[in-house]
């Protein structure tokens, strides 16, 4: 006897349980019961599960009877024609739904040359074992299966046309990639899915060798007059966001050219764009610091003084100005009101974003890889035709990933540019690796793939063949132009004179602790003083009670707030933070005496 | 620069190149070999077994089903010396034997059997408790007690100076506690039965019994009890170890804690295959048994124990120090690293310890150092 689980419910006994299993799968193939029911018999704990709730992913699958699958060559013509669809071979028990519960009963080949009378299902495509994403990726039934994750993240960051209404959206952080071709080698799935039109990356010649140390580890070297010919060039877009908020008391905030007596008035020089609505021009090309919307807004804290006060009460500029180190031109601006009914206004920047060091690429096997170098093309080596590589790609890169798909992918390209033609890389169906050797050779090129190359800056000819093919690359997305950050001077921090954090705030790079003892293992006590005097400030310390005094400058004199002016007052060079540390320590009522000794 | 070697470099040397040696040499060699004034040494032990450890965690062994005994490798190795944990959680013995033991595979097997711990609670297969008659009924397991090679008198003498009265029927022992009056009194006392030793030393679990190179056999056991161990008449007690340390401090002392520290360490990163120079580890294990104690290093050992109160608050717990040191009238000497980093002044270290020296009336005369202190 084993218990029926429905849904997870005991649900009743049966003591034929294989009978049972049979018997709802039947039903179901014949329309008696919902193509969604599913069954499993569990032996460990002898039940029967029956599945029929929501949230289940389900897969479908090819039916098969004796070794034969019931979906016949007649059926593919008849739904290829048009005569049949995909719910026709549902209804009649062709193709089923099962879940991962059902899955563990059955046993699915991936060809229908494999199937045997011991199967129970077989898949429809073979590359159905794999997602939209992943199916998209040349070959990858070659590679290591951590690689094809790796390949399908980093395609997922690739910069295309994410939409095609990207001009009139005003998205955070959205880049638009400005060419893009349909890769040499596809799969099945850019057909399938209508792939062709929404492509991402470049075909591009790739050599594989080392050239000069700038390609080491995961590095690339990219041809620059190839870049200045227009590779890979994107678009970057920043919105800028105001509202013109109303405040409590029936203030609120004016986006307007700001007057000259409002408190906080730049220079006129960076409100030259602003039209006489406040708002930049069309088409200005601003620079980092110039206002793109000005806008005023009534003064924060209303003093008791000023409520006597007679006249108009100073307003505040409050303008938005573009980010530090950014540059661009005003794209387009959409003026509307919120919900509340207040002014909103978003401009947007488009920035051009050429390739530059340290900019991310990939290509669609999980070797992603940053700029290394831009070479001039004279530089880069070319081979015994002439071809000059657009980028150069480390061998070392390659034996311990074991992507072979880049390697395959690489060759298939070649073959594809030299005959004309794109090659199929679909997984396990695509077109053979021997294939594409031998066609290779009919092209009068080595098989596998290797070609004569030559130094471009000395002229000699490489002692090796190097492996140089086309291939697709992606432009990822993280640009440098959007990370860089770097600081000499800037703004501190109020409580503890320490400098900002972040780069939004232009902030200081953190010598932290791990950091400081490198400075003490090294011995280097001077310069790691010199480190932390960011926030250095001079105090006088009255000799007597050793409490921090008065000191004036002009006079050169001081009192103890204490001990009067009898005393010596000293003037002592500490970190702004420790003095709020001792500030604090007054505050809870422990008394800090410092006791100061002689300089030398 | 005057410089005094030590005697036993002189004398190694002069056993090496011989007696007529030129001893300059060695001079040049000792100075090479000093540290210099103001180095960073204990920043740089911490560093040199720092980056070492950080590999360590990605590459713990697993030596389940490898080895006989599991012992703890490793970091969580490292963590427990430098921590200087009470318990450990896999303490062994290496216990070898005179010559007259170790040579015999059959004496040393009997020594093996003998150590093992055995409690009542293992030769007994199950108990009842009963209230009405104050007793409690233990099933003997006879087969396995005659295994162990005792009697059951051996058993019932055991439990001979507690307050109980034994008797036995058959197979059946009962305990019988007058005083007791409820269940779980009559439970307490049936879990103190159970783990008394019958045979063996006390915290010895198993003991296994290994060959060496020479052909000598010794024993590894599960659980150290260094005090009993030593007290056999088997044992060579010059080499008999325990990898606890803190319990070789008390029974061997803290010189042998201290070398037992410094094997511990090495052992643990050379299995790991990390190689750090054993004068990083020796400084630790100096600093560690100072005060003739072992002290770990933490907020319950070494740092917190630090006499400059700024550097012991900017470690851990900062307000808890800062108020002590506000009760206790404690002053800051601001010779240290920390408290210079938190005021901004120059550290002692390296080119920071170098002070001018001032002629007055030109006589040579130092004075004191600088700095402010602060209590």
């Amino acid at each position: 006897m084993s218990f029926v689980f429905v849904n997870g419910v005991l649900s009743g006994t049966t003591d034929d349980s294989e009978k049972l299993v049979k018997s709802i799968i039947e039903d179901r193939r014949i329309g008696k019961i919902p193509k969604e029911v599913n069954v499993r018999y569990r032996k460990d704990t002898d039940s029967v599960m029956v599945n029929s709730d929501g949230g289940r992913l389900l897969r479908a699958l090819i039916v098969v009877k004796n070794g034969k699958p019931l979906v016949s060559k007649d059926d593919v013509k008849l739904l290829a024609e048009g005569h049949i669809n995909w719910q026709d071979l549902i209804d009649k028990g062709k193709i089923e739904y099962i879940d991962a519960d059902e899955e563990e009963l059955a046993f699915t080949a991936l060809k229908e040359e494999d199937l045997t009378p011991a199967h129970t299902h077989l898949e429809i495509t073979p590359l159905s074992v794999f997602g939209t994403q992943a199916s998209l990726l040349p070959f990858i039934n070659h590679s290591n299966a951590h690689r094809n994750v790796t390949a399908v993240k980093s395609v997922q960051q690739g910069v295309g046309v994410y939409t095609t209404n990207y001009l009139i959206r005003h998205d955070n952080d959205s880049m638009i990639a400005i060419d893009q071709q349909v890769p040499i080698v596809k799969t099945k799935m850019y057909d399938n899915e209508n792939f062709n039109s929404h492509v991402f990356g470049q075909n591009i010649v790739v050599a594989v060798l080392s050239y000069l140390g700038y390609n080491m580890d995961d590095a690339i070297i990219i041809n620059k007059s190839s870049v200045e010919r227009g590779l890979f060039r994107a678009m970057f877009f920043r919105p800028y966001k105001v509202e013109e908020t109303k405040y409590v008391g029936g203030q609120s905030d004016l986006i307007t050219m700001p007057d000259k007596d409002v408190a906080g008035y730049r220079s006129e020089e960076a409100y030259k764009y602003l039209d006489e609505d406040g708002i930049s021009a069309v088409n200005s090309h601003v620079n980092s610091g110039d206002v793109l919307i000005g806008r005023v807004s009534p003064p924060r804290f209303v003093s008791s003084i000023d409520k006597f006060r007679l006249g108009v009460q100073k307003q505040v500029e409050s303008s938005i100005e573009c980010r530090t180190g950014e540059s661009g031109t005003v794209e387009n601006v959409f003026v509307t009101s919120t919900a509340e009914g207040n002014k909103y206004i978003s401009l947007k920047i488009r920035q051009d974003r050429k390739v530059e060091i340290g900019d991310k690429f990939g290509p669609r096997s999980g070797q992603k890889g940053v700029v290394g170098m831009l070479l001039n093309q004279e530089d880069m080596p070319f081979t015994y035709s002439g071809i000059v590589p657009d980028l150069i790609f480390s061998p070392y890169s390659i034996p311990t990933r074991m992507s072979m798909a880049y390697l395959l992918e690489l060759i298939g390209g070649k073959v594809g540019a030299l005959g004309g033609r794109r090659i199929d890389g679909t997984s396990f169906t695509g077109e053979k690796e021997e294939d594409l050797r031998k066609e290779l050779m009919e092209y009068g090129f080595r098989e596998n793939g290797v070609e004569t190359m030559y130094n471009g800056i000395t002229g000699e000819e490489m002692q090796v063949r190097i492996f140089v093919g086309d291939m697709t690359y992606i432009r990822l997305k993280h640009f440098v132009a959007n990370k860089i950050q770097w600081r000499a001077r800037g703004p501190i921090q109020l409580l503890n004179r320490q400098p900002t954090e972040g780069k939004s705030k232009s902030g200081g790079l953190r010598l932290g602790e791990m950091e400081k003892d490198c400075f003490v293992a090294y011995g280097s006590a001077m310069a790691l003083k010199e480190r932390f005097d960011s926030d250095k400030i001079t105090i006088p310390v009255c000799s007597k009670c050793g409490m921090v005094s008065v000191y004036n400058v002009k006079k050169r004199t001081g009192y103890c707030p204490i001990d009067g002016e009898d005393v010596q007052i000293k003037l002592i060079e500490v970190s702004a933070s420790f003095k709020i540390l001792l500030d604090e320590l007054k505050a809870v009522g422990i008394y800090p005496k410092m006791v100061l000794g002689s300089k030398v | 620069m005057k410089i005094e070697i030590p005697e036993k470099y002189i004398i190694a040397f002069k056993k090496k190149y011989g007696e007529d040696a030129d001893i300059s040499e060695l001079e040049k060699i000792y100075i090479r070999s000093l540290v210099t004034p103001g180095e960073a040494v204990g920043v740089i032990a911490a560093q040199s077994i720092g980056e070492a450890s950080t590999q360590l965690t990605l590459r713990t062994k697993h030596a389940a089903g490898l080895s006989v005994i599991n012992t703890t490798t490793g970091l969580p190795r490292l963590v427990e010396i430098f921590d200087a944990k009470k318990d450990i959680s896999t303490p062994f013995m290496d216990i070898y034997l005179k010559p007259e033991y170790s040579k015999s595979k059959e004496k040393a097997g009997d020594f093996a059997s003998k150590i093992i711990e055995i409690k009542i609670g293992d030769v007994t297969s199950s108990y009842t408790v009963s209230l009405r008659k104050k007793e409690i009924m233990f099933t003997m397991d006879k087969a396995l007690i005659k295994d162990y090679g005792f009697t059951v008198k051996d058993v019932t003498s055991r439990l001979s100076n507690m307050k109980v009265s034994t008797t036995l029927e058959g197979d059946q022992l009962l305990v019988v506690d007058k005083s007791a009056d409820s269940v779980k009194k009559l439970i307490r006392l049936r879990n103190k039965i159970v783990n008394i030793t019958v045979s063996g030393i006390s915290n010895v679990s198993r003991a296994i019994l290994n060959q060496n190179k020479e052909g000598e056999y010794w024993v590894k056991t599960i659980g150290t009890n260094l005090t009993e161990v030593l007290k056999m008449e088997e044992v060579d007690t010059s080499k008999t170890v325990s990898n606890d340390i803190i319990e070789v401090s008390k029974v061997l002392g803290i010189e042998s804690a201290r070398n037992l520290i410094i094997e511990e360490v090495r052992g643990t990163l050379e299995n790991v295959g990390l190689i750090v120079d054993l004068r990083h580890i020796f400084l630790i294990a100096d600093a560690m048994c100072l005060d003739g104690t072992v002290r770990g290093i933490g907020r319950y050992g070494l740092s917190g124990e630090a006499d400059s109160v700024l550097a012991r608050a900017s470690f851990e717990v900062p307000f808890k120090h800062l108020v002590e040191a506000g009760l206790y009238h404690e002053s800051d000497p601001f010779k240290y690293v920390a408290n210079n980093i938190v005021s901004n002044q120059v550290i002692p270290v390296g080119t920071g310890e170098v002070k001018l020296v001032v002629k007055e009336n030109g006589k040579g005369h130092s004075k004191e150092n600088a700095g402010e202190n602060k209590e």
